[in-house]
This record gives C-alpha cells, structure tokens and sequence, in this order.
C-alpha cells in the first residue's frame, strides 16, 4: 500500500512500456513483473525504454487509456453533481482508484488483438516462403540444437567452416522459427553451407524447426534445467531437443555432447558421434591445454593432424572444437584451412571473453545462464593461476522445480573454488548460500543488492593477480 | 551495525580540487562498495565552509558547477564535541581525511579530529605536521641517518624584503641546478627547477606567492626518481616502487601531473599519477630493496601510520639513495600503485579504516588524567 500511489506518478506508464519491452512483449513474463512489482519508481535499474515504432504506438494506446478513463471520471463527478446521486461520485472515485490497473492491462489488448490478427498469419505467411527458399537451396544445412552452447558451437563453425566453403550461420539468438524465416529470405542462393541454430521454448519445438530447415548434419550441445518453467520436465526437455536427431536419423550424422549428463544417459554407448575432450568419430585428442590465451590440442584421425589452437578458454571447448574439425574435415576442408579456420576462432561476446583491468583478469561469461556452463567455469577458474579466484553470479533463472537443488549445487561449487564469492540480491541467493555453507567456504562472501553499480565499479573491487569469473546477468524481469 | 565514516575533503588548500577526486574515486566511492559503513560526506569549500550532502558523492556536481549553489543553499554544518564528534547530529565512528595540502593533510585536521576523540584514517597531527614541512621532513631523515640532497631554506618575508641577499646566500651554499619548492605544498605546485640567478629570482617569488617558508635543494645528478607507497602503523606494508618517468625539464608541474596525465600518449584519459609511471620501477641492483628500505625507515621516522608515500631520488651512478619527501595523503591514495600490487581499492580502505582503529585503540591504553592536590591549594 506504501507504494500504491507510486501508480499515479509520471513514471508509471513508461515503467509499464519497459516491463513489456523488456519481457519481449511475453505477456506471462509481464502480467509476473507487473504483479509482483510495488515501487514503480524503481522498475527501470538497466536500461530505459527504447522507443520502437511500437512502442511508440503503445505509448497512444496508454495515453487514450488515461483520458479517457480521466473523462469519464469527469462525466460521472458533473452527473454525480448535477443528479445529486452520490453513487455517480463513488463510481468516479473507483474508476480513478483502479485507473492503474486499466493501463496496465488494457495497453495488453492491442497487443493481443496485433498478435491474432497481423502478426500471426505474417509469420505463418513469412515461414511458408523460407520453407519454400530452403527447400530449393543447395547448401549443406547444419542444425544446431541445444539447452546451452548453441551460439559458440554456430561461431566456431562459421569461423572454420568459412576458410574454405561460402557459409551462412543465423545471426544473434534469431533460433525460432520466424528467426529462421527471416535468415532464409536473407540468403542468396550461393551459400554452401547454412548453419543453423534451433532455439527451444516449448515441447516440439526442435523438430518443427529442423522440418522447416531440413538439415543432413545435427549437433546436440548439451541438455540442461534451461526452459524447465516452460518444459515442465527434463525428460520433455531431452526430447524435444533431440527432435533434431529424431528428423535427421540415419540421413546424416549427429554429434551429440558426451560431457552432457542428460546427453550421454539418451545415446548409444557405441555412438561414434559422441564428442567429447577426447574426441569424436575417430577424432582423438591429445594434449589438451588451455589458459587465459587459449587452449590448444592434437586432433589425429587416419593419419591427418590437427593442431588445433584456439582463443577459447577452458578444457570444455575442446570437445564442441573436435566436433568442428570432424565436420570440417568431412565438408572438404583441408588440414591448413582447418588449422586456420580455428586459429581465428575468438572468445564470443560475453562467453568466457577475457579481459584484462588493471592486471586483473575478467572472464565475462554474463551471457552464459545454465549450469553446464557454472560447472564448467568454475573448472576453470580453479585451473587458471590467480592471487585470488572470484567467483560473480546472481544465480541461473527458468531452473523450474529444480532452483533450489542446482542453486545449492553452485554454492557448493564456488566454495570448491573461489576466494571470493559475489552474489547479486535476488530470489535465488540464499540457495547459493545455504550451498556455500554446506562445502564449508572459508572465503569472504559479498551480497550486492545493485549489480549494476557493482558492475560499473569493478575498477575498485580487483588487483593486479586477480581473476573474476561473471557468470550471468539478470535483466530488470528477474528478481 | 555499519559503522558512520565522515570522509572530508576539499578545504582551503591550492590541492582542494585534487582532494575532491581522492575523495571520490579512491575514497567514498570503494567504501560504499563494502557496504560495510555509511558514508558521510564532508565537503569543505575553498572559503572554509562545511557542508554535508549526498550530492557531494557525484563528481557530476563539481563538474557541471552545480556545487556552488548547493554550497549556497546549505545551511551552516552542526558539529558538536559530545564526547565524541557528531555532524549533523550523525554520530562519527571514524574519519576518513581525504584532503591534501593546507589545513587538511598538515595536521590541522587531525588535531580537530584528536579533540573529538575518534579514529581516523593517516598519520597523527604530529607525523603530518613533519611529512607536511619538507625542511622539517629532511632535518628529521637526516638525524635519521638517511642522506638528502643539501638544501636551504628562507621565511617568504625574507624573500620578498631581500630577495638579492637570499639568492646570494643560495649561490654561497649550493649548486646549481637547484629546486625551489615551496615548504608545505605537494602535488608539484609552485615548484621550479632553476640553472642561473635570474630563474632563481623568479623561481623564489613564485614560491613565496604560495608559501610562508621556500625550501631550495640541490638537484640530484644522474637522477633517478622514484616514489614508495606504504601502509600500516606498526607493521608495514609497502606497495611497488614506482618510478615517473620525467619530462625532458625534470619538472612535473600540476599540468603535466593532472591535466596532461603526465605526457603520455592518451595520459589524458588517465586519472591522476597513472599515465606516467614506471611500476614497478626497473632499478638497477638492489636499488629496488634499497628505496622500500629508505621509505621505510623515513615512513618510521616522522612517526607516519595508516597510510604515506615516500618520494627518494637515486644517483644512478653512485647507487645512492636520498630522501626527497613524504606525502602523508598520496593523490587518490596511489590506488593505481596499490591495485598493481595486488590490493583491490576496496580492500585498501578498509584496511586503512583498520589501521585507524588499531591505532586509536592503542592510544585508549594511555592514561590521560594526573590525579593531583594542586587545586585544593588555591
């Protein structure tokens, strides 16, 4: 109640447009932030509303939606007045008390009423002529399904692929279907190889995704808690992400993730195309080494090769690398492409990108948000040398029934590991902590209650010898 | 319980704007990153005034001007000594001086603050009173045993009322090139380096524009300069040693040392002593152990604690180490110095936070009352 009338402030209606743009316009991720947000005044921590054409035309809506609510308050005070009917007056005092609640939820109407009406049959309309485009389209499709590391596995491929073949990847997160649908209407025929990236957000997704693609080589990059809010269960989850190996079956190859729990329990124990830091279809690794310039390793198979070197940090990256080489190898590429291919393969945007501050090092891993990921930067953090190992993380999100187990299961990780231990305010933190307490860490504890000051003040938190691992980052629709 | 930290800063000093940024970067700012204390601001305008604000935390409001209005409209600040120090009726557990020069770093403050009767961050009154004065800080490392360049030293009156019978006292005593200082000033303001008696003259009149007391030194020859950050009270802790890397004129005026940031390439996109700097310094031998030892027996000395930084100039042919001066509040606490060494700026606060109350503990143990009949005889 203390904050009810933070509603009635200027910044009402713009915190209502950023929650919905923030929340991508997904109504169920918006009607939770609205309901459990009290101050309104401090919904904005990130960012500020960015003003598309849509949500300038959403801007209208909310302002017809106050005048007129605002008028008809007025007609019912003059009735009220002029009737002497005291109940017009009341009638007017709760279309004002709830004036709120009919912007925050009439400006979802035409959102709803766009999405029947325009923007579905658009889509139906935009997928029907990529499916067209990739039916006719020559080039050899790779599908890239997984709960995490799809968008490094799609970069490594596209970064060794291109020495020597012309290649197309789906840009960015564009992993659904209309994402496809516009990378397809982008293609000019020409490309020899597509690599495509499926994203999954409900049961089935994958399999209506590699339909609409058709791809003759599939690679699985892990299964993890990921989505569970939407997929209910694990097992949904490891089926719907094997939809890819289900369309492709015995047409082409699928390298599965044999370091993925979830995806070494669904293969066969003679798969070939299980990839993993020691290989993958006659691929064998040998001297796998990484630090905070990169890893590098021997990939030998019928005689050829590989010295592999990457910029990629962490033992983890051998096995999707291999995985790269065997494919590459497969398309025509030859030993020196190849070699090139993954000399010019870098950290990507905020995966394990290392940067130096101050003769610190940080290890920006913000975009990475499933556990896979946690487990395997800490093993890394643990290997590189540093005066003090700092571990930064505000927890993963969508963890479903699982958040409290995978929540204990980090804080019992990090205090494996790290000096320092810096988590963000939120619901997951004492999980992490109740983790940490059961491993029994000795280190120093810091709970930030702004990640973003916290972020923008790292200068002051680091030394020379450091390493921070941030793992992470919750936008303002997470709490 | 968080513990109430009154940093102050600004204050009636040529350094005031220095102070603000120490303040604010190296000061507030990491200390409110602990969350382990509530910080209180006290700023003190160039006229003297104290005001307290939470605006004063932004560099924004100095920056955009706004500050002389907040100034303005700022009542007058209530301080009162209630067994104790309270500002604003805000209890102060510790005071965090962040100020530099005049009536801040020279000891007025820490005797203000020795009155009130609670902790602060740095060296006592008397410590700062001796690193504050260069003449003192030398005539106390000399009794030390530790060399310094020969020097002289002149009242501003005696400059201004016979200026000839001082540069010929110098001539007489010293020679050139020399270095003419004024006494209690730091971050290179009013210093000249001078080849012949015309740029003595004039060198000694700028000197005096700043200063009631003008320090004039030898220079060093085949120089090597550098500079040794320590903390602690007992036990010490030094940084890495540093070595600037000096201008062609071997002079680093305020310019070069904050505006330009020290000449370096892009040194202008760098905050204060770290665009041109050497660290650590490459010496030859052992001149690396040899300046943390020099700095260390100073820093002991003029009883320095908490926090200082110690300036030594190398003869780099005869491998001879002397003592330059002590900086008891080095600019931004040499953060840049400290994070190279491996000390986060936050973990450096709340290690001098930690340094104040241990030393404020020890000086509890002291008795200070004498029981006596002396007044039962009147």
């Amino acid at each position: 109640m203390k904050y009810y009338f933070t509603r009635y402030l200027a910044v009402y209606p713009v915190a209502l447009l950023y929650m919905l743009q923030d929340s991508e316009y997904r109504l169920r991720g918006y009607f939770k932030w609205l309901a459990r947000t009290k101050d309104f005044r401090t919904v904005m921590k990130r960012r500020t509303v960015d003003y598309t054409p849509k949500i300038k035309l959403l801007r209208i809506v909310l302002w017809g939606l106050w005048l007129v609510t605002n008028i008809a308050v007025a007609v019912l005070i003059i009735i009220s007045y002029t009737s002497l009917n005291y109940w017009y007056g009341v009638a007017a005092i709760i279309l004002l008390l709830i004036l709120p609640y009919i912007l925050a939820y009439g400006i979802t109407i035409p959102l709803v009423l766009g999405r029947i009406f325009i923007q579905k049959p658009q889509e139906k309309k935009m997928i029907e002529v990529a499916r067209e485009i990739l039916s006719h389209h020559s080039g050899v499709r790779i599908g890239v399904a997984g709960s995490y590391g799809k968008t490094t596995m799609k970069e490594i491929l596209k970064t060794v692929l291109s020495e020597g073949k012309i290649v197309a990847a789906t840009p960015g997160n564009m992993n659904t279907a209309i994402g496809i649908s516009r990378f397809a209407r982008k293609l000019t025929g020409k490309e020899e190889i597509l690599v495509i990236e499926y994203g999954e957000e409900h049961a089935g997704d994958v399999l209506e995704l590699a339909k609409l693609s058709d791809p003759s080589v599939g690679i699985i990059t892990g299964v993890n808690e990921a989505h569970l809010v939407s997929f209910k269960t694990l097992e949904t989850t490891v089926d719907t992400i094997f939809g890819l190996a289900d369309y492709i079956g015995d047409k082409g190859k699928v390298y599965k993730n044999g370091e993925s729990l979830l995806v070494a329990t669904k293969v066969a124990a003679r798969d070939p195309y299980v990839f993993s830091q020691k290989g993958v279809d006659g691929w064998k690794v040998t001297d796998a080494k990484t630090s905070i310039d990169g890893t590098t390793f021997t990939a030998t198979k019928d005689g050829v090769t590989i010295h592999a070197q990457t910029k990629l940090l962490g033992l983890h990256t051998v096995g999707v690398t291999v995985a790269a080489i065997a494919i590459a190898h497969d398309l025509g590429l030859t030993k020196k492409q190849i070699e090139q291919g993954l000399s010019n393969v870098t950290p990507f945007e905020h995966r394990m990108e290392p940067r130096n501050l101050h003769g610190a090092w940080i290890l920006d891993d913000t975009y990475n948000g499933n556990s896979e990921g946690v487990k395997v930067g800490l093993e890394l953090l643990a290997q590189l040398k540093a005066k003090r190992r700092i571990y930064v993380t505000p927890g993963l999100v969508e963890q479903g029934s699982k958040t409290i187990s995978v929540h204990e299961t980090i804080g019992e990780q990090a205090a494996e590991v790290a000096d320092v231990v810096v988590l963000m305010q939120n619901s997951v933190t004492e999980h992490i902590v109740k983790g940490l307490e059961a491993a029994g860490f000795k280190g120093d504890l810091l709970i930030i209650d702004d990640p973003l000051e916290f972020y923008t003040n790292l200068e002051h938190f680091v030394a020379a010898g450091d390493v921070v691992l941030m793992q992470n980052d919750w936008t303002d629709n997470y709490q | 319980m968080k513990k109430t930290v009154a940093v102050f800063f600004g204050g009636r000093s040529p350094e005031h704007d220095i102070s603000i940024v120490t303040a604010i970067s190296s000061v507030i700012k990491p200390l409110e990153l602990t969350k382990k204390y509530t910080v209180v601001p006290i700023y003190i305008t160039k006229n003297g005034k104290w005001v307290s604000n939470n605006k004063l935390t932004d560099m924004g409001t100095y920056q955009t001007g706004k500050i002389d209005e907040l100034v303005a409209k700022s009542k007058p600040l209530p301080v009162s000594f209630d067994g104790g120090f309270s500002i604003n009726k805000k209890r102060i557990d510790i005071a965090f001086p962040a100020m530099h020069g005049a009536y801040g770093e020279d000891g007025s403050l820490m005797g203000l603050l020795r009155m009130a009767g609670i902790p602060f961050v740095g060296s006592d009154m008397d410590a700062s009173v001796i690193a504050m004065d260069k003449v003192l800080a030398k005539q106390v490392a000399s009794a030390n045993k530790i060399p310094t360049s020969k020097f002289v030293f002149f009242s501003r009156e005696q400059i201004l009322t016979g200026l000839n019978m001082v540069t010929d006292a110098i001539e007489k005593a010293l020679m050139y090139p020399l270095f003419v200082k004024p006494a209690h000033l730091g971050s290179s303001i009013g210093i000249t380096k001078v080849k012949n008696s015309v740029e003595l003259a004039n060198a000694l009149e700028v000197a005096a524009y700043y200063d009631e007391k003008i320090i004039v030194e030898e220079a060093v020859n085949n120089l090597i300069e550098v500079t040794v950050p320590i903390i602690g009270n007992d036990t010490l802790t030094p940084a890495l040693v540093e070595r600037p890397l000096s201008p062609s004129d071997g002079v680093f005026d305020f310019d070069t040392k904050y505006i330009h940031g020290g000449g370096k390439k892009g040194g202008a996109k760098q905050a204060g002593a770290q665009g041109y700097s050497e660290l650590p310094a490459k010496l030859p031998g052992d001149l690396y152990d040899e300046s943390i030892k020099t700095a260390v027996v100073v820093y002991k000395a003029i009883g320095a604690s908490g926090i200082a930084r110690v300036d030594l100039l190398i003869d780099s042919k005869t491998n001879k180490v002397y003592f330059n001066e002590v900086n008891p509040l080095p600019g931004s606490l040499y953060a840049h110095n400290w994070r190279a060494s491996g000390m986060s700026t936050m973990r450096l606060v709340e290690k001098l936070i930690g340094y104040a109350e241990e030393k404020f503990a020890e000086k509890q143990k002291l008795t200070s009352s004498f029981d006596s009949n002396f007044l039962k005889q009147f």
